[in-house]
This record gives structure tokens, C-alpha cells and sequence, in this order.
């Protein structure tokens, strides 16, 4: 009874940005390559709003509870499109402005932006399914 | 906040400048002033969590079995506390967007007439004028003066994020800030001493301030009353280290010495209106407290100069008063409105151990105004159902309602130690602000079983003054 709990729970904690081996193999350089945390305004301007590929940028906060379940569920879809879609993180409380320049009031936000543009949109926490839609329209439209 | 986004709805032009200057020992936080980020929402959320520790331990009586030793955890407590208060600044930074007001997290201090320097973090300075002010600075606590205050101790600034367990702690003061405070740390299982100059909780009813210290002195906190520290030392540094007080009598000679992990100073807070430039456009402040005298109109002596808040002189220092008074101001600046803030019969609650609210006169100041044989007080000891069970104590929680003959034996003071202290007091403080008297108190039917009734029920007698 307690190993299976703690199996359950090892499967059901998402790990933060690393991730955690669970039976599964991912690729996890290729993860990191697709995934990146956005420096500064400038870093945003050149690796998202310039960006030759689709980004999906995840607008989150340290004191988010909801943004930590998020982050790694959406990192681990975006790393299985191997490349196709990049993802930016932007903590909102080290980069304000630009959270505030794209009008984000609650948390987590994420956009997916293509050519610089705002294409699509979503507030809050959403399950696998939902993210696989949400990014398979992005790389398809 | 809540004046600027009132005057935005007017569509005035709005700027706020919100810089916290971090504490001795580094701490520093976000957009929301005092009570959001160092006040009224941390401290209540841990003496949620030191009731919730009462709690665990009185639901085993009511059926609940557990047989692990029920531990307590500052980091977990301490990261949701801030992770809730970092959600309330983002939610500012955003009302503050949508309203169109102009944010700068930068020092603001006056230059000349109507004009304003604001100097950022990384020291960048920029220029600004406004039609008119209202300066919202609060306070900041205060320190000893002693060795070893600024180095080794902490204060309100500090507890609520501190990265580290505070362990044995000293508390100096006999402020409702340290009192909340030593009431919570010790609720969660630390051993804490409250190092008192003279009196608890000064300007409060004080048989209400002595039976909250009795409270706490028989729940585990102690006391040294009558000493004053003189020297703090370090003794081992560490998270916590360990620090030696040196405190000396204020009635004689004598000197102690104490070991413990924290020391926390909690004797008074100090406004901020020394250095924002004051003199530079003549606003006249209190230079023995550093007060700004205000008319009723929270106007300073400077026609377009205003201030709210805990920096204001014989004004309640308290969040909702500073917000009604912000609110109103920016209403009859620009709305045409006439209505003036209302400081008298402002409720009030201290959150310690034993919760105590109040609304009103205290009696000693009852009796002082009115008179001995002006006035009747109406008291009784409670004992809460839900104490019954557990066989907490059953002579500790008090009501106290005093009446002014003269006037048709209204309500003009109120006062509850018990559970639950601010809910109980918030609906009574209305019926006062509306001419509660004795009789309707008398003629109001009870809820049943709850603490609140006792309020009403007529088996609250009459006593004698201040017996």
C-alpha cells in the first residue's frame, strides 16, 4: 500500500523544468533546446516576437500554485513536437512591463504568438488534452 | 491603492510612487503598502495557523485520532503566506493598469512647490509635477537605539518572510504587534518571552490588555515586565543564531541576561516624513513624532498637500480608515461629494491568543468623559460551546458593554474577548454608529448557541465602576 503511493505520487508530481525519469524516456536535451526562460525585453523581442517558428509563451509566478502544475505539463508536449513550436517562460514579477505590454492579469496566461503576432490565448490551467489542441492549431493554422 | 484608483474613476491624471527602503537585515517586498505585505494579512494568516495547531489539538476530544506527533513547519507556512501576498501585489500592479495610473516603484520626496523627485532602485532620478498630493507614506518600526538593535534584531518588517524558523524567541514591546506576535509564535510551539517596559497594550481598555496578558501568561508565554533592554549581543551566528540580551530594571537597579535565537522588537512604529522633503514645501509636522496635523478634511497646511493614513496625528492607525479616508478625499475632490471621514466609533480587533474586539470607549476614558455615576457597564464571562468538550477554559472569554445614562443608556463603549473576536464585534460596531441603547441591546432576540449572544443576554449585570 505505501509503495503504491508513493509510485502514484512520483507519477503525479511534475517535475520542474528537469525532468524526472518515471518509465518514460523523453529527450531531454531536445526539451531544453525548446524551452527557454526570456532575459529581458530584448531576448523577448529576439526569440519571440522575431522568432522564425510558432512560440508559446507561459506567463507564471513564483507564488502560483496553479502556474507550477502548467509549466511542466506544457514543456513536456512542446518538447514531444521536437522543435516545431518553441516555448517561452516569463516570470511576471521579473519582467512587469512585459507582462503588463501584453495585458496579462491573472496567472498563468499563455499565448501563442507566430510571426510576432498574438494568435491564440488561455487563462488558467488546462489538462494534456487541451494543451495538444491548443498547440496542434498553432503549428497547423 | 485605493484613493488613486478612486480618482482614476474620475478621470484624473493619477501617479503612485510605492518604494520600500529594505529593512537592517534586507527585507523588502512589493506594491501594496504595510497591512498587505508586513501587517494585517500575514500576521492573521499565522494566527490561523497557531489556531489551527489549537484546533488539532482540541478535535481529538471531538472524535479525530491521529498518533503522529503533530509537528509545525515555518518554511511551508511562511512560502503560502507569501506566495497569497505575491498573488494581492500582482493584483495591485493589474487594478492599477486597468484604472490607467501611473506606478513608479521609486523613493518619492519633494522638491519645490508641486514638484516631486522620484529616485528608482538603481538610483535613476526623474522629475514631477502634479496639481495636487496626498502623501500616503506610513510608518516603519522602530528601534532601540541600543547596541546591537540594527545588526541582530528583527522586526514586523522581517517575521513574516523569514527564510529560517525564529526558534527561542524574545519579543520586546507591549504593542498589539507584539503581542499578535508572540501570541502566534508561541501557538506554534516556541518558546517565547514578551519583555514589557511598563503597560500592555497602551491606549486600549486596560482590564480588557491585563486579561489578555493573563492569558497568554497562562498558555505558555512569559513575561518580564518593568525591564527594558540595554544591549543585544551575538553570540553564535546561524539561522537562527543564538544572541545574548542584556536588559536593566526600570524600577531599580537590577540587571538579567538572556539567551535566545531571535530577538524581535516590536515597541512602536515611526512615520516616514522626515526625509520626503517636507520642509522644501513647508508642510508643518509634528517634530517630536514626525505626525502630520491634518483638518477634517485630511488637508495639511499646504492647500494641495494631503495625507492619510498611520502618518497622520490623532488618527486611528488602522488599514480601513486610511482606505475610507483616501476614498472620501479623492470623492470630494473630484466627485462633489461632502462627506467627511468618520474616525469616531471605528471597531478594532487584536488578534492575539484570545482575540479582543472592540468599538468605543474604553471605561477608563468613559469614566473620564462622563463621569463615574454617568455611566453603567454591563459585563460577563463567557465559556464558547465548542470549548466545552475539550475543557478549555471556561472562565477566560469577557464581554463588557458600557452605557452613558445621561443618554438614554447608549452604547458607547463595547468590548469582547473571545473567539472569532473581529466577527463578533464587526455587526455590533454598525448598531453603535446608529444609537444602539441598553434596551435595544436587551430587546435583540439571541442566536443560539454562539459566542456573539452573550452581547445581548440579559444576565449581564451591572457593576459598580471599574470593580
Amino acid at each position: 500500500m505505501a509503495q503504491r503511493l508513493a509510485l502514484c505520487r512520483l507519477l503525479s508530481r511534475p517535475a520542474r523544468g528537469s525532468l524526472v525519469s518515471h518509465g518514460r524516456a523523453f529527450s531531454t536535451s531536445a526539451g531544453r533546446r525548446n524551452t527557454f526562460n526570456v532575459q529581458d525585453g530584448s531576448d523577448f523581442q529576439d526569440r519571440v516576437v522575431n522568432s522564425p517558428k510558432p512560440v508559446v509563451v507561459d506567463f507564471h509566478a513564483q507564488w502560483c500554485g496553479p502556474c507550477k502544475i502548467l509549466g511542466p505539463r506544457l514543456e513536456k508536449l512542446v518538447s514531444k513536437l521536437e522543435g516545431k513550436v518553441l516555448m517561452a517562460k516569463v516570470d511576471i514579477d521579473d519582467h512587469t512591463d512585459l507582462a503588463i505590454e501584453y495585458e496579462v492579469s491573472a496567472v498563468p496566461t499563455v499565448l501563442a504568438m507566430k510571426n510576432g503576432d498574438v494568435v491564440d490565448k488561455f487563462v488558467g490551467i488546462k489538462d494534456e488534452d487541451q494543451l495538444e489542441a491548443f498547440l496542434k492549431k498553432l503549428i497547423g493554422a | 491603492m485605493h484613493d488613486v484608483i478612486e480618482a482614476a474613476k474620475y478621470e484624473k491624471k493619477v501617479m503612485v510612487l510605492d518604494f520600500v527602503t529594505p529593512t537592517p537585515q534586507g527585507s523588502s517586498w512589493g506594491l501594496g503598502g504595510t497591512c498587505v505585505n508586513v501587517g494585517c494579512i500575514p500576521k492573521k494568516l499565522m494566527h490561523q495557523a497557531a489556531l489551527l495547531g489549537q484546533a488539532l489539538q482540541d478535535s481529538r476530544k471531538f472524535g479525530w485520532q491521529f498518533t503522529e506527533e503533530v509537528k509545525h513547519n515555518w518554511m511551508t507556512m511562511t512560502e503560502s503566506v507569501q506566495n497569497y501576498i505575491g498573488s494581492l501585489n500582482w493584483g495591485y500592479r493589474v487594478a492599477l493598469r486597468d484604472k490607467k495610473v501611473t506606478y513608479e516603484n521609486a523613493y518619492g520626496e519633494f522638491v519645490g512647490p508641486h514638484t516631486i523627485k522620484a529616485t528608482n532602485k538603481k538610483g535613476i532620478e526623474k522629475l514631477y509635477t502634479a496639481e495636487r498630493f496626498i502623501i500616503a507614506t506610513g510608518e516603519r518600526p522602530r528601534y532601540l537605539g541600543i547596541p546591537g538593535d540594527k545588526e541582530y534584531c528583527v522586526s514586523s518588517d522581517d517575521l513574516f518572510s523569514l527564510p529560517y524558523c525564529p526558534g527561542k524567541t524574545l519579543v520586546v514591546g507591549a504593542s498589539y504587534v507584539a503581542l499578535e506576535c508572540a501570541g502566534f509564535l508561541a501557538g506554534l510551539g516556541l518558546d517565547v518571552t514578551v519583555m514589557v517596559r511598563s503597560i500592555l497594550l497602551r491606549g486600549f481598555d486596560q482590564d480588557m490588555a491585563n486579561r489578555i496578558g493573563e492569558y497568554m501568561k497562562e498558555h505558555g508565554v512569559n513575561f518580564i515586565r518593568e525591564f527594558v533592554p540595554i544591549k543585544v549581543e551575538q553570540v553564535e551566528e546561524g539561522t537562527p543564531g543564538i544572541l545574548k540580551v542584556t536588559a536593566k530594571s526600570t524600577a531599580g537597579d537590577q540587571m538579567i541576561e538572556g539567551e535566545y535565537n531571535t530577538v524581535l522588537l516590536a515597541i512602536g512604529r515611526d512615520p516616514c516624513t522626515r526625509k520626503i522633503g517636507l520642509d522644501k514645501v513647508k508642510v508643518n509636522i509634528n517634530e517630536k513624532t514626525g505626525k502630520i496635523p491634518v483638518n477634517d478634511e485630511e488637508q495639511t497646511n499646504v492647500p494641495y498637500i494631503y495625507a492619510i493614513g498611520d502618518i497622520l496625528q490623532d488618527k486611528l492607525e488602522l488599514t480601513p480608515v486610511a482606505i475610507q479616508a483616501g476614498r472620501l478625499l479623492v470623492q470630494r475632490l473630484y466627485a462633489g461629494a461632502t462627506t467627511k471621514c468618520d474616525y469616531v466609533n471605528v471597531p478594532t480587533t487584536v488578534f492575539t491568543p484570545l482575540e479582543y474586539g472592540a468599538c468605543g470607549y474604553s471605561e477608563e476614558t468613559a469614566v473620564e468623559k462622563f463621569g463615574e455615576e454617568n455611566i453603567e457597564v454591563y459585563h460577563s464571562h463567557f465559556w464558547p460551546l465548542e470549548w466545552t468538550v475539550p475543557s478549555r477554559d471556561n472562565n477566560k472569554c469577557y464581554a463588557k458593554i458600557i452605557c452613558n445614562i445621561q443618554d438614554n443608556e447608549r452604547v458607547i463603549g463595547f468590548h469582547v474577548l473571545g473567539p472569532n473576536a473581529g466577527e463578533v464585534t464587526q455587526g455590533f460596531a454598525t448598531a453603535i454608529k446608529c444609537g444602539l441603547t441598553k434596551e435595544q441591546l436587551d430587546s435583540t432576540v439571541g442566536i443560539h448557541p454562539v459566542c456573539a449572544e452573550v452581547c445581548i443576554q440579559n444576565h449581564l449585570k451591572a457593576h459598580g465602576i471599574l470593580g
